[in-house]
């Protein structure tokens, strides 16, 4: 009936009366990397641990793989691995060994400790005793865990978190390769959207418990956009000449703002800058951050109106799916 | 699954000392006793219990197998409990395709075997005094057994609560202080009255109604275990 790995309804969870997730419906097609975003304390970690069973939802539905979780808990778990925020490990024993607590009950052959210890690179490392790894180390046997049951979808929760930047390299190619190789599907929730737009094919964005934007990569930074920065000598003068070239922009401490230019328009602008005796500073492209786009979705009406809004404009397949699927 | 469970579990408790403290705990009961009767033999052996003196080694060490099996419980499941409450690791375990019950019970299974180990230790440690001091044969082999067991068995409500506390608590200041607490109070329980749990381990030790006592324990067990086993199976998992 549907290819989502997961799907969520409506799902609801209070803590003390405030609702740290609220009517949630998350869908993560197969074979995507679904990037899971969100500031702290947006209900990321709250939703991830109800997709695993470790808490339950007040109210709502998690379906993996097509079956509910509340009937089907077991089986759906043997086919998920999972790394919820900081990674758990035993300090005491050695990776082998950590591996091997959960080879045990997982019922797989000995040889996959060794195929992914090889996988997150940590095979020369393998026989020391975990208290003394890095925690990008650790980071990775985390990972491994996740992977020792050749799961088809992996979760993980924070995988970067705390990370020095070459550990967050290793890990996000580390992630990149799953579908590729090995047909997983990931969810992969962080608070960086530059961290989630490097490797993400879809992204769920939450704020406050509710789903705020749910769409392909592509269409997130189509709606992200960009504005280009000119710093020049006399703002107000350069104001006058951008109109005459049929671009409007915003004065921002000396500075023209400029939305949505392509390249074309930008080398024009700029020549008649100079042309008109302006001294030109600088010209900078910068990116929305994501508490920009958390502004501009949350003040255009939330939840509701941007949802609809991906239905109608960009007819993104899954986004009709899943509407599809509600109203039955 | 229990099994498997178990046998993952044996695992996680190399390195952790879980293990020195079934062996020493023990072995040093009968070290005192040999102590004890080693300094005092003239007095013990050939006077006090001239008529039986296996009779006597016993009763001078079953009078402290209450308190030390009351310790044993608590550091034993603090320490079971500790393996997974140290780097949050529940998490991870009960993501697992487990059942939350099973978990449960294997944690149980896990304490049980080392009482058991235990039990068994003293048997053998205590023979080893009593034919040290030269008490020669008959040894006697049931209730060198018994000696730890049926204690064990009149103590196991204190099992059933450290292993729901240890459990689904995160702090373990509060299991580990009301355990030794109770530890030290069993010392006086041969004094307290019949329907108070903590006595029955001291009046089996005397001999007094122990099979009664010993079933006592197992019933109020099964039900504080079950209480643990379906707390810990519906609670959320931070």
């Amino acid at each position: 009936m549907t290819d989502m790995m997961i799907e969520t309804r409506n799902l609801m969870k209070k803590y003390k009366g405030t609702r740290a997730v609220d009517a949630l419906n998350l869908a993560i097609p197969q074979g995507e990397i679904y990037g899971f975003l969100g500031p702290n304390g947006a209900g990321k970690t709250t939703t991830i641990r109800m997709l695993l069973g470790l808490i339950k939802p007040d109210s709502g539905v998690v379906q993996i793989f097509g079956k509910d979780l509340r009937k089907d808990r077991l089986q759906i778990l043997r086919r998920v691995g999972s790394l919820v925020e900081y990674p758990s490990y035993y300090g005491h024993l050695n990776a082998i060994e950590n591996l091997e607590t959960i080879r045990r009950i997982l019922n797989v052959p000995k040889s996959r400790i060794h195929e992914v210890l090889a996988t997150v690179g940590l095979t020369k490392d393998a026989k020391r005793v975990v208290k003394g790894y890095s925690l990008g180390m650790k980071q990775r046997l985390g990972i491994a865990t996740a992977l020792l049951g050749s799961p088809e979808l992996l979760i993980l929760d924070e995988p970067t978190n705390g990370l020095d930047p070459s550990g967050i390299l290793e890990i996000r190619e580390l992630i990149k390769k799953m579908p590729k190789e090995q047909g997983i599907t990931v969810l992969v929730s962080s608070h960086l959207l530059s961290e989630v737009e490097q490797m993400a094919s879809s992204v769920g964005i939450v704020n406050q418990g509710r789903m705020i934007f749910q769409d392909s990569m592509p269409n997130l930074q189509r709606k992200a956009g960009s504005e280009i920065y000119i710093a020049l000598s006399d703002a107000e003068a350069g104001v006058v000449t951008a109109r005459e070239l049929g671009c409007f922009p915003r004065l921002d401490d000396g500075r023209l703002v400029f939305k949505g230019l392509d390249n074309g328009q930008i080398a024009r602008l700029v020549a008649a800058l100079v042309d008109a005796r302006h001294s030109i500073y600088r010209v900078e492209e910068r990116r929305k951050s994501l508490e920009d786009l958390f502004l501009t979705m949350t003040g255009s009406g939330g939840a509701e109106t941007d949802i609809s809004r991906i239905d109608a404009g960009h007819g993104a397949p899954r986004a009709v799916g899943l509407r599809r699927e509600a109203a039955q | 699954m229990i099994g498997s469970l178990l046998r993952a579990d044996l695992l996680k408790m190399r390195r952790t000392g879980i293990w020195w403290v079934v062996f020493i705990g023990p072995i040093g009961l009968a070290a005192m006793q040999a102590l004890n009767f080693g300094m005092r033999y003239d007095y013990l052996v050939r006077d006090q219990y001239a008529a039986d003196p296996w009779a006597g080694l016993l009763h001078n060490t079953g009078l402290f197998v209450p308190i030390a099996i009351y310790l044993a419980m608590t550091l034993l499941m603090a320490m079971i409990a500790n393996i997974e409450n140290k780097q949050n690791s529940w998490k991870q375990t009960l993501a697992l395709p487990v059942r939350r019950s099973a978990v449960f019970a294997s944690k149980f299974l896990c304490c049980l075997i080392q009482l058991l180990v235990a039990c068994v230790l003293l048997a053998i440690s205590t023979a080893a005094v009593g034919l040290g001091l030269g008490f020669g044969t008959p040894i006697p082999y049931s209730d060198l057994l018994t000696l730890g067991l049926y204690p064990m068995l009149a103590s196991l409500p204190m099992l059933g609560f450290m292993l729901w506390v240890t459990l689904t608590l995160r702090n373990q200041a509060i299991p580990i202080s009301i355990g030794i607490a109770a530890s030290l109070m069993s010392v006086f329980g041969a004094s307290m009255p019949e329907i108070f749990p903590l006595a029955w381990p001291s009046l089996v030790v005397g001999g007094y109604k122990v099979m009664t006592f010993a079933g006592c324990g197992i019933a109020l067990f099964a039900v504080l275990y079950l209480i643990g086993s379906i707390h810990f199976s519906r609670k959320d998992v931070a």
